[in-house]
Parts: C-alpha cells; sequence; structure tokens
C-alpha cells in the first residue's frame, strides 16, 4: 500500500485512472489493458458505492461533535479531546497488547497446524481439521459462559493449576487487570486459529508437490522443507492474513463484550467497544465515534503499508 | 526417532482438538438441560431435549429465520465468490500500475469499523426505499448489497492468484478462449480450493452477520438466525437451555459445509491440471 | 471484446435479478408490517416476551378508544432497540421506525434530548399526576411529558428465611435496615449456614445506584448533566458501604446475568438486593417455594435516607412519525388511564405498574404463596411510592463506567477522595 493511495480523492478513481492509460498505451496492449479493468470495474463501482462514499460521510462527521441528531462542526475537536481522553487511551493501549501479541502468535499456529493437517498420511485429518475449525463457529454466548467458567475463582483452571502445585493460591483471572487480557488473547487465539488455517489449508493445495519431492531427494529434513519452502510459497497468504487478522484484532469486539465486558475497570476494553459505547451505550456522539474509528483506520493503514515492505511486495 | 515424532503430532493434535471442541461439545449437552443447570455450567447430559425443543419451536419461528438466513447467505456467497475472483484475478493477472493504485485504494473499505459507517448507509438505504423498496430498508437485498462486496475476498483472491501459474492463461489464449473463457475453463477449476475456502468463510460472515440485518431489517417475519437468538436472551428471565438449542440448530450450517467443503482440500489439484 | 462484456452483464445481472426477486417474494409473503408509515397499522417494538410484550398484548386486548388500527407488536432485544432508534433516528429517515417503544427510564433523557423532534408530547393526553413521582422526571424534557411511565423498577431485598432463620434471625430483622445492619447479619450468616449473603458483579455498579437513590442522590446534578462524584457525600457513603461489604467477605463474585441468577436458584446466596422484575427468576427455583420472603430494601445510613429505591424500570414513549395521534390514543385508553388493565397485568403477568389509580384493585392483595403468602405487589406498590425522585439525567452508563474503574482502585487500597476526584476528573473530560 503505497502512501499517497491514501491521499488521493477516492471516488472518481476508476475512470480518472483508465484515461490516463488510454493516453499511454499503444493500442495493442490497449485492449489487454482494458479487459482488464473489465473485471474489477463491479467490483470497484460497488465498494464505491457501499464503502467509500459512507466512510468520506464518516469522515466528515469526525470533526463534529454533539448529541444524537444535534451535530455540529468543531473543526479538529474531537482530535484533540483523544489525547485528553483516559477511556479511549487504556483502549488503545490494550488493543495495541492484543495486536502485538495474538497476531503472531495465531498466524503462527494457524500455519502449523495447517502444514500437520495437510499430510495425506496422517489418520483422522478430517475429524482434526473439523476440530480446530469449530471455534469459529461455536455460539460466542456458548463460548463466553464456558471461559467464565473455566477461568473463574473455582473453574478447572485454578484448580489444575493449584493441584500441580503451580501457583500458591487461586487466581481470579477475570477480575484481574493482566489475567483479564491474558484470558482476552487466548479466547480471541483460541476462536480465530482454526478460520486463518482455512486458508493455508487452501493455499497449501496449490503448492506443487514435486518441489518437496526435489527437497526430500536433496536431503532436506521437515523444518528444512518448512521454512525453505512452504513459508515461501505461502508468503501472499500469510500477508493477507496477517493484514487482515490485524484489522479483525484492532476492531475486536465480540469476545470482550462477552467475556470482560471491558472490564476489571477498563482492563479489557478495545477501541471497538468504545467506538459502541459511544454510539449507542452512552448519549450518542457519532461525531466523536468517527474520529475513533478513524484512529483504526489510520492505525491499520500504518501497519500494512508496513507488512507489504516487509514482505517485500513493492516493485 | 519417526514413531516418537508421529506420537508427539498426534498427542499435540489430540489436546488441541481437546481444547477446541469441548465448548462446542458443551453446547451441544446444553441443549439437554434446564436453564438452571445451563448458568451453572453442568457438564453432563441432562433429560431436557424434548422440553426445550417443544419450548423453542413453541416460543419463536425458527423455520423462517432460517430460511432467511439460508437465502442471503447463499445469494452472498454466490455473489461474493463471483466477483471478488473476478477482481482478484483481473488485478494479478491484467497487473497494471493503475490497478495497483486501486487495489491499494480498495484495501482501505475493511479498515473502517462497520459500526462508523452505519449511519450513512442505512440513510442511503432509506433515501432508496420509496423509489427501490426492494433494496430498501426492511428488504432482504439491502441486506446483500453491502456485504457481497468486499475488498476482504478481492484481496484474497489477488493473493492466492499470485500461486497461480500463469502460463496457464498464455496457454487458454494461444487455444481460442475468449478472456472470461480463460477465467471460467482454466482459472475456477484450478482454484477450485480457494474458490471452497472463500465459501466457507463468506458463508459463516454471511451466516453470523448481526448488525447491519438487525438495524436494516424490521419485520418479524424477515429475521435472520442471528437476530432470533438475540431476541430469545433478551427477556429478565432468559431460558438458557433454549436459548442453547436455538444456537445448536443455528449452528449446524456452518459446520455442516464445513465438513462438505473442507473434503476439496486435497493435494494436488494443480499437478492434475497441468497434466 | 464485446462477447466478453455482454457475457459478464447477464452473469452479473442474473444474480443481482435472484437477489432481488427473492427479496420480492419475501417483501410480498410479509404481512402489513410496512403499515407502520400509514394510519391504519401501528407498530410497538418491546423486549420481553413474558413481562413487556405480554403487557402490551393485554393492552390491545383492553383497548376501548374509538380508534380503527390495528397494532402490531414486535419483540426486539433491548439492546437491539437502543441500536434500530439511534441509527434510524440519527440518520433522519422515519421509515422503518415503530410509532410506540419502550425505553429504560436511565436511557430516556438521552433520547430525549439527543433527538429532540422524535418524539411526540403526551402531555395533554395523560395526567401526570397519576403516575408514580419518581417517574415523571426521568420521562419528561422541558416541561413536556413524553413517557408514559410503565413498570415500576422499586428495588426490594429478597432473603431466604430458612438461612436467616438457621443464623438465628427472623424476617422482622431484615426489615428496613441500613447496610451497615445488612453487613452485619451476612457476617453472622456466613458463619452460621456458609453462605455469601449476596452476588455481587464488580463490572456492575447497580449496587451504588441503589444505594444512593435511597438518599435521593445521583451521579449528576439537577441539570442531568454535569458529574457529582467528587463533592457527592452519599456517593462516598455507598463507595464505603461497597466497600465494608466486600471486606467482610459475604459476597459471591460473579461476572455476568446467568451466574448471578444461577447464584440463588441454586440457593448459594441468602439475599438478592434488586429490582421487583427478579420475581420470576426467583421463582425458577421452584423447590425453594416458601423460602422466600421480600423485604424493603436496605438504606444508606445516613439522615434523610429511606428505605426504598429503584433498579431500571422504563416507559413508553410514542414517536413523532405517521400514526402518532393513533399511538397516543392507544396508550392513553390502555396504560394510561384504565385501571382494570393494571389488575390484568398484576395477575396474569407479574408485571408491577406506577399507575396510583390502580393500586387499590383486588390483585394487588393477593397473597403469594412462593414468599409464605406475603401480600408481594401491595408491599412493592407501597414502596414505589416512597421511592426518592432523582433525575436520571444523560450520563448514567458513562459515568458508571468510569466509576467501575475508580471503585477497582478503591478497593485496592487508594484514599477515597482522591478516587473520587479522579472520577470527577475523567467524567468532566469524557462528557463533553
Amino acid at each position: 500500500m503505497s502512501q499517497q493511495s491514501t491521499k488521493k480523492g477516492e471516488m472518481d478513481l476508476p475512470v480518472r485512472l483508465r484515461y490516463k492509460e488510454t493516453k499511454r498505451e499503444k493500442t495493442g496492449v490497449f485492449f489487454k489493458k482494458k479487459v482488464g479493468w473489465l473485471f474489477i470495474i463491479i467490483s470497484v463501482i460497488a465498494i464505491t458505492i457501499f464503502n467509500f462514499y459512507p466512510m468520506v460521510q464518516a469522515f466528515l462527521l469526525s470533526f463534529q461533535s454533539g448529541m444524537g441528531g444535534n451535530l455540529e462542526y468543531v473543526g479538529l475537536e474531537n482530535w484533540k479531546r483523544l489525547f485528553g481522553d483516559p477511556t479511549f487511551i487504556a483502549a488503545l493501549t490494550n488493543t495495541s497488547i492484543y495486536l502485538l501479541i495474538q497476531v503472531p502468535l495465531m498466524i503462527v499456529l494457524a500455519l502449523f497446524f495447517s502444514v500437520l493437517l495437510n499430510d495425506p498420511k496422517l489418520k483422522f485429518r478430517g475429524f482434526f481439521r473439523i476440530a480446530i475449525f469449530l471455534p469459529c463457529v461455536t455460539s460466542l454466548v456458548a463460548y463466553s459462559v464456558i471461559f467464565k467458567y473455566l477461568f473463574g475463582i473455582d473453574g478447572i483452571i485454578n484448580q489444575f493449576l493449584l493441584n500441580f502445585g503451580f501457583i500458591p493460591e487461586t487466581i481470579n483471572f477475570l477480575a484481574d487487570p493482566f489475567w483479564a487480557k491474558v484470558v482476552i488473547i487466548l479466547a480471541i487465539t483460541w476462536r480465530w486459529t482454526g478460520y486463518n488455517m482455512i486458508f493455508y489449508l487452501a493455499a497449501l493445495q496449490n503448492v506443487d508437490k514435486s518441489i518437496y519431492e526435489a527437497a526430500r531427494i536433496d536431503g532436506a529434513n521437515a523444518f528444512q522443507q518448512f521454512f525453505q519452502i512452504t513459508v515461501p510459497m505461502l508468503k501472499p497468504i500469510i500477508l493477507f492474513t496477517s493484514i487482515t487478522s490485524t484489522i479483525g484484532t484492532l476492531q475486536i469486539f465480540d469476545e470482550i463484550v462477552n467475556i470482560t465486558n471491558g472490564g476489571p475497570g477498563n482492563a479489557t476494553i478495545s477501541i471497538s467497544q468504545y467506538i459502541y459505547n459511544l454510539s449507542f451505550e452512552y448519549t450518542p456522539d457519532f461525531g466523536y465515534a468517527s474520529t475513533v474509528s478513524y484512529v483504526i483506520v489510520i492505525l491499520v493503514v500504518i501497519l500494512s503499508i508496513i507488512q507489504f515492505r516487509v514482505a517485500g511486495e513493492r516493485k | 526417532m519417526k514413531s516418537l515424532k508421529r506420537i508427539f503430532i498426534y498427542t499435540f493434535l489430540s489436546l488441541a482438538a481437546i481444547v477446541s471442541i469441548f465448548p462446542f461439545l458443551w453446547m451441544l449437552v446444553s441443549i439437554t438441560n434446564k436453564s438452571v443447570d445451563v448458568t451453572q455450567g453442568r457438564l453432563l447430559p441432562g433429560t431436557h431435549l424434548i422440553e426445550n425443543m417443544k419450548t423453542l419451536f413453541a416460543t419463536v419461528d425458527i423455520v423462517p429465520a432460517l430460511a432467511n438466513s439460508a437465502i442471503i447467505a447463499v445469494i452472498t456467497t454466490v455473489l461474493t465468490l463471483l466477483l471478488a475472483s473476478l477482481a482478484g484475478y483481473g488485478f494479478e493477472i491484467h497487473r497494471s500500475r493503475g490497478k495497483d493504485i486501486v487495489f491499494n485504494i480498495l484495501l482501505l473499505s475493511m479498515m473502517i469499523p462497520f459500526a462508523a459507517i452505519m449511519v450513512p448507509l442505512y440513510r442511503m438505504f432509506g433515501s432508496i426505499s420509496d423509489t427501490a423498496p426492494l433494496i430498501g430498508i426492511d428488504s432482504l437485498g439491502a441486506v446483500i448489497l453491502p456485504t457481497a462486496t468486499t475488498a476482504f475476498f478481492i484481496f484474497f483472491f489477488r493473493q492466492n492468484t499470485k500461486m497461480f501459474p500463469k502460463d496457464l492463461v498464455e496457454a487458454g489464449r494461444i487455444d481460442g478462449l475468449s478472456e472470461l473463457g480463460v477465467f471460467f475453463r482454466i482459472y475456477m477449476p484450478t482454484m477450485k480450493t480457494t474458490y471452497a475456502a472463500a465459501a466457507i468463510i463468506t458463508f459463516m460472515n454471511s451466516w453470523n452477520n448481526y448488525l447491519w440485518p438487525l438495524v436494516i431489517l424490521q419485520s418479524p417475519e424477515k429475521r435472520t438466525i442471528p437476530l432470533l437468538i438475540s431476541n430469545l436472551g433478551s427477556s429478565y428471565s432468559p431460558d438458557y437451555g433454549v436459548i442453547m438449542s436455538a444456537i445448536v440448530i443455528a449452528t449446524l450450517p456452518t459446520a455442516l459445509v464445513f465438513f462438505l467443503m473442507q473434503k476439496h482440500f486435497v493435494a494436488g489439484m494443480m499437478g492434475s491440471v497441468k497434466g | 471484446m464485446k462477447k466478453f462484456y455482454l457475457m459478464l452483464l447477464l452473469a452479473v445481472g442474473m444474480l443481482v435479478l435472484a437477489a432481488c426477486s427473492s427479496g420480492d417474494e419475501e417483501a410480498s409473503g410479509g404481512s402489513g408490517s410496512e403499515g407502520s408509515s400509514g394510519t391504519d397499522t401501528i407498530t410497538a417494538w418491546a423486549w420481553d416476551p413474558a413481562f413487556n410484550i405480554a403487557a402490551l398484548e393485554k393492552a390491545k386486548e383492553a383497548y376501548n378508544g374509538d380508534g380503527e388500527f390495528e397494532v402490531e407488536i414486535i419483540e426486539n432485544a433491548q439492546d437491539d432497540i437502543i441500536q434500530k432508534l439511534n441509527t434510524g433516528l440519527s440518520s433522519g429517515t422515519t421509515k422503518g421506525m415503530p410509532n410506540i417503544v419502550l425505553i429504560e427510564d436511565y436511557r430516556a433523557q438521552s433520547f430525549l434530548q439527543a433527538y429532540p423532534d422524535a418524539f411526540h408530547p403526551l402531555t395533554d393526553v395523560i395526567e401526570a399526576s397519576d403516575f408514580a413521582e419518581y417517574k415523571i422526571a426521568t420521562t419528561s424534557h422541558e416541561g413536556e411529558q413524553y413517557g408514559l411511565p410503565f413498570d415500576s423498577g422499586v428495588a426490594a431485598l429478597y432473603v431466604r428465611t430458612d438461612y436467616l432463620e438457621e443464623a438465628g434471625y427472623t424476617v422482622e430483622d431484615v426489615t428496613n435496615i441500613t447496610w451497615d445492619e445488612y453487613i452485619e447479619i451476612g457476617k453472622k450468616v456466613k458463619e452460621t449456614t456458609g453462605k455469601n449473603m449476596l452476588t455481587l458483579d464488580p463490572n456492575d455498579l447497580a449496587q451504588v445506584r441503589m444505594m444512593i437513590q435511597t438518599n435521593g442522590s445521583w451521579y449528576v446534578d439537577e441539570d442531568g448533566s454535569t458529574p457529582n462524584l467528587a463533592d457527592n457525600e452519599t456517593l462516598a457513603k455507598a463507595f464505603e458501604t461497597y466497600k465494608k461489604m466486600m471486606d467482610a467477605d459475604i459476597a459471591k463474585i460473579v461476572s455476568d446475568w446467568s451466574q448471578f441468577v444461577g447464584a440463588f436458584n441454586s440457593g448459594d446466596v441468602a439475599s438478592v438486593p434488586t429490582g421487583n422484575w427478579i420475581t420470576p427468576s426467583v421463582k425458577q427455583g421452584a423447590d425453594q417455594s416458601g423460602n422466600w420472603a421480600v423485604v424493603p430494601m436496605p438504606r444508606l445510613d445516613m439522615d434523610g435516607a429511606v428505605n426504598a429505591s429503584n433498579l431500571g424500570g422504563s416507559s413508553w414513549y410514542v414517536l413523532n412519525v405517521d400514526g402518532k395521534e393513533e399511538a397516543a390514543d392507544f396508550m392513553l385508553n390502555t396504560f394510561g388511564s384504565n385501571p382494570d388493565l393494571y389488575q390484568t397485568l398484576v395477575k396474569d403477568i407479574g408485571a408491577l405498574g406506577t399507575y396510583s389509580p390502580a393500586a387499590e384493585g383486588d390483585a394487588y392483595a393477593v397473597e403469594d404463596e412462593f414468599f409464605g403468602g406475603q401480600q408481594l405487589i401491595t408491599d412493592l406498590s407501597t414502596w414505589t411510592d416512597e421511592i426518592p425522585a432523582v433525575n436520571y439525567g444523560l450520563h448514567t452508563y458513562a459515568i458508571e463506567d468510569i466509576l467501575v474503574t475508580g471503585m477497582q482502585d478503591y478497593l485496592n487500597g487508594a484514599e477515597l477522595t482522591t478516587v473520587l476526584e479522579n472520577v470527577q476528573g475523567q467524567a468532566e473530560a469524557q462528557l463533553k
């Protein structure tokens, strides 16, 4: 993602670009180029209408403030307000912690599972696959009840740790600011690893088997094969999952609302939960909520640029 | 050494499977229990299954809600798969500087939390409601449209197309296939597993989608499954046995879709086409 | 080239058509729910089928006005109603909005002030003085009465008589007590029975909310928006009491609603101090019938505090959309003036209204065997009249989220005055 692209006017871009292309290209190549545009044009129009148009309106809203329908322009006031808002800062800090620990953990786990579960010699492969996938279809209601019991003060986890002498006394996981974050990170990872595994599993089918055979003949062991073939081959998908997981974790909402509801205090509140609270839980201020939303956009843009750079996808 | 490794792998996978399945199993068990037992996290099956089912079917119209969710999910899945793969293919195979810029801009659209664009989107659908009621407020069309085109899957298909052997495209052209012919006859069959993965995820996203259907749908008979479940939990004295029963019924379709689709995740797709 | 374009268009066209036609079937198959814009059908939103939805059904039967219209009752979860209303009202699109909606009292001022023209005033329609006084402050704005008060959220202390007896107490011993006395009793109960006195959820300050209302105080000033935390003696007292309760180790910590309900259903706690709407949940523990009694809410140990408080409760609002006259007429001729309807509500649903003329009816005097033959409704109704009126204002939940953090600090040993000054500063910064 280039810096420029974020600044361009978004609405009429395809047309303008096509115009430029036609001037530059010769007619022979022109056909090929133009056909390319036809493949993407419907999506571009639809996304412009259903995403960019409301996004522009949300952007304008981020300079307004007021209760519900009584909005007025306040300039940069909302943006200044962010820095003096302890709840926002708590939400930003928590979300960053989730992101830094959870996304790498999940990506690695998902990759690991997909390689194991791609082995045609593995018995019960279908069972293991569906088992690892099940968390992301398990209802939030069900799993939040279960998580709360598991991590409850007299829950199984405490009993286990206590019996085996790992901890001297029970830990009140959900009431402790540190442990509550740990539970949230575990919960997100638990729920979304299988989801990301699907992307890898599908992509692994498109990797040419003969490369592995050649490597085996050359004497490469499983680890070498993994790092020298699998990872480089899957790089586009790893990039895809790390960017989408970054977005997903920065917008994390369901797990937190259902398991800790942001508590204890604001120890686990996420940015998206705060946006929700500003829009619906408190007296609604859609202007300020938009400002907070755009903080997520800015963060994702920056992180995506970094990830694209690291992946070396820029020419 | 080799058998040790195998033991390790199976132990590891079994542990992971137990951890993953446990809440799901509990969910299944809880539909046989009374509300009081569910709230206490009872792990053993009870004898309340028939009672829970009876109450569920007596209190809510779950079948129409399942039908609504199914209609929406199937149409959304087909539309998403087609449009996103066309675009992903176009961006990668017919790559150009201009398209790369457009692509990067498209990616921006998935970065904003949905809650932030919901009000403008609602206003938009509100303003066309009178002229085009089929895609206006309280229509299934309005649920589908904003969700059927997402940069997420365009990105997904584009990244997967990077692994697609480009010489196949040239080969197709030489065989006299049109550009669209190459896409439908060569690209689509070759990328079967990619489509399978995308189908699982789109179906699941659409099936579980909550916020947008909630605000845009008004009539009770158009409700989708997540909205119905939300209602079940809204009472001051909710019956958790019944709620769990509804949840289990609502979960099975996505699990089934996964089970059917994962069978396509079998190595060697590429080879067969090439050979 | 042309062929390609055509094929593409065709493929997409077909899909869109498929999408629309299926939408079409649905639309034509639906009953007259689009009627919310017409005047022959009015729609009403509420959330609990066993409670306020059932009350609407009864109201529909009891309607005796001259209006000729259908009332369509639509069930939506409370949070869902809030989201739908906010989205609809702020987008300025009245399409799809209901004619009548139930809103929780704590949120009423937010909606009335955030969307000033969205609600239809009922000032000339109903007689506000017929309703419990404490409901009026929160359902009116700038001299206009907007809400039609519905259920009483009168708080009460549900006690296990068998546990109390085991610890050497009678029901009289827990009647009209202070929270300090309650804590002492709780210690004794725990000592003798091993049971906790109550459940507490550290993320939910409902206890604090109920405590301060016993002394007629709230989180905000009279104006409904200025945070009143640092210099609020009542709040300080409530914080101290809450800490005493934690220190005395008489509370079972829960983290959500299901655990809260689970705790008293399984006999883990000796009392439940909460709103009277919990009655059906308490009765779910059928094996405990006869072992429960309901007494007035404990009060803070302060001059002027009374043994009456409130938790939750909600009121009906008419939206300023087509059909508002009909909706207002429906409201007037049901909840607004029909004492018999309130008898039905009590008898059939167990819903206690706040319409004073209804209190003399027979249904209110009925004896409840589950609670040892207590005339529960009469008692609750009496306590409803004593609830101190406060203006809940705009920011109940926003301030409470800040207070939860403050409470954590306080429980972990921070100085109370510092904590309250901190939360005051935070609230002022956040609520601009």
